[in-house]
């Protein structure tokens, strides 16, 4: 699995995990999903390492539409988006006030992992491996996603989502990958299935 | 025959070695030289956020941010590269000695860690080696010619009528680097794009996102290593 791309995945993944992962067990986690039909949202990005003195922030916005179509999109400051749909990958950055294509081999790769964020959408966690899931009651629901095994060795200590209680809109999503870096995502305006033009998932524009 | 193909490569070498050009002017005292040399490097402790997109024969192969930290005094450099994502990909810093915090493929060789911080200090940092010799082409253009303490050779230029060239050159004089930054914007690296001559050509440029002035005394406590 390609280390450089699992935390994009990531990302996508754990914004839509929250929505089923309540349940208490994974035949409910799969009905529950089977009710997302889309999701929508506006985040920002907030990265912080020792190197910087203040949070490098960027603002993006991220469609999904069951069942496996993604797009995650950065507007700013480095404009970049990267589509899943059927079954296809690709990633685009803005060069020459342009989108051109990312032709690295790195994007095929993400196409595998891909397919695991479509397990998780189906609900099927118990078909992946790679975190350990916790969940805490509080003002916001907490859920501690841990990693487990070699695939994320060195990339991430743990993955922290807060859901708003009643609404079961996700608030936050914080990746903490070493004592000194993080990134905390902040979502705002969710939509949860409302329709999403079928464009997005095939032109960058 | 069995020399020819070796011939044929050295010639192709040769033949793709750009060498130093002829400073025409004969050289000052070493005070005089100080006084008109283009000095586009820092002159207090920074950080820059750049975006940078990296070319290979002329295509776009990729776009990341870039974070610097350099100090002229102690010749400090901390350095990271993110994807658009706020994936860290590579972190290091130089204190001088080299200390690689995070690699990820494909930053994770040594000769990566160590070209970076060489090109951050071309970029950033007054060449530490003596200057020789001062003058100007034969377009008029100034230039300023130093030896680094390895041999190597870095020439400054103030092209007219805006750019700014730094030039790297092996000991052998054959150009590795070639730095362009533009004097008349509010901000001397707001724009800088750097050459490489390797055996794979490449080019970046780097756009800046954010620039702030940092305490020295950040930077002593992190060359000290104070900061772990």
């Amino acid at each position: 699995m390609n280390k450089k791309y699992f935390m994009i995945i990531t990302l996508i993944s754990v914004f839509l995990l929250p929505y089923s992962a309540l349940a208490d067990n994974f035949e409910q986690l799969r009905k529950d999903a089977a009710g997302i039909k889309t999701v929508q949202a506006v985040f920002v990005q907030k990265k912080q390492m020792k190197i910087l003195s203040k949070p490098l922030i960027s603002e993006g916005r991220f469609f999904y539409v069951a069942p496996n179509s993604f797009r995650w999109e950065y507007l700013k400051p480095l404009k970049s988006v990267i589509i899943f749909h059927k079954g296809e990958t690709r990633r685009y950055l803005m060069s020459g006030g342009k989108m051109v294509e990312d032709k690295s081999g790195g994007v095929q790769a993400m196409s595998i992992v891909l397919g695991e964020v479509v397990n998780w959408m189906s609900g099927k966690f118990d078909a992946n491996p790679s975190f350990k899931a916790s969940l805490k009651e509080g003002a916001n629901t907490l859920i501690t996603l841990v990693p487990v095994g070699q695939n994320m060795a060195g990339m991430m200590e743990k993955i922290e989502i807060a859901v708003a209680k009643n609404t079961m809109a996700i608030r936050s999503v914080k990746i903490m990958e070493s004592e000194n870096a993080a990134t905390l995502i902040d979502f705002s305006q969710v939509e949860i299935n409302k329709a999403i033009n079928d464009s997005l998932f095939r032109d960058v524009k | 025959m069995k020399t020819l193909p070796f011939l044929i490569l050295l010639a192709l070498l040769l033949a793709s070695c750009r060498t130093m050009p002829v400073i025409k002017a004969p050289a000052p005292s070493t005070e005089q030289i100080n006084s008109a040399c283009p000095a586009p490097f820092l002159k207090e402790p920074s950080r820059f956020v750049h975006t940078i997109e990296t070319q290979m024969a002329g295509q776009t192969r990729g776009a990341v941010i870039g974070v610097t930290v350099a100090d002229p005094t102690t010749r400090f450099i901390s350095c990271a590269i993110l994807t658009a994502e706020g994936i860290v990909l590579f972190e290091a810093e130089a204190s001088p000695a080299l200390k690689v915090l995070r690699a990820l493929p494909p930053f994770d060789s040594v000769d990566f860690a160590e070209n970076m911080i060489e090109d951050i200090k071309l970029i950033f940092l007054a060449p530490a080696g003596k200057m020789l010799a001062k003058g100007a082409l034969a377009d008029g253009t100034a230039i300023c010619r130093y030896r680094e303490q390895n041999g190597n050779w870095i020439d400054v230029l103030a092209r007219i009528p805006e750019s700014i060239e730094i030039n790297k050159y092996s000991a052998a004089g054959c150009l590795q680097r070639r730095i362009k930054l533009n004097r008349t914007e509010e901000n001397i690296y707001q724009r800088i794009e750097l050459t490489a001559k390797e055996m794979f050509d490449y080019a970046l440029t780097m756009t800046l996102l954010e620039v702030e002035p940092i305490d020295s005394e950040w930077t002593k406590r992190e060359a000290e290593g104070g900061g772990k």
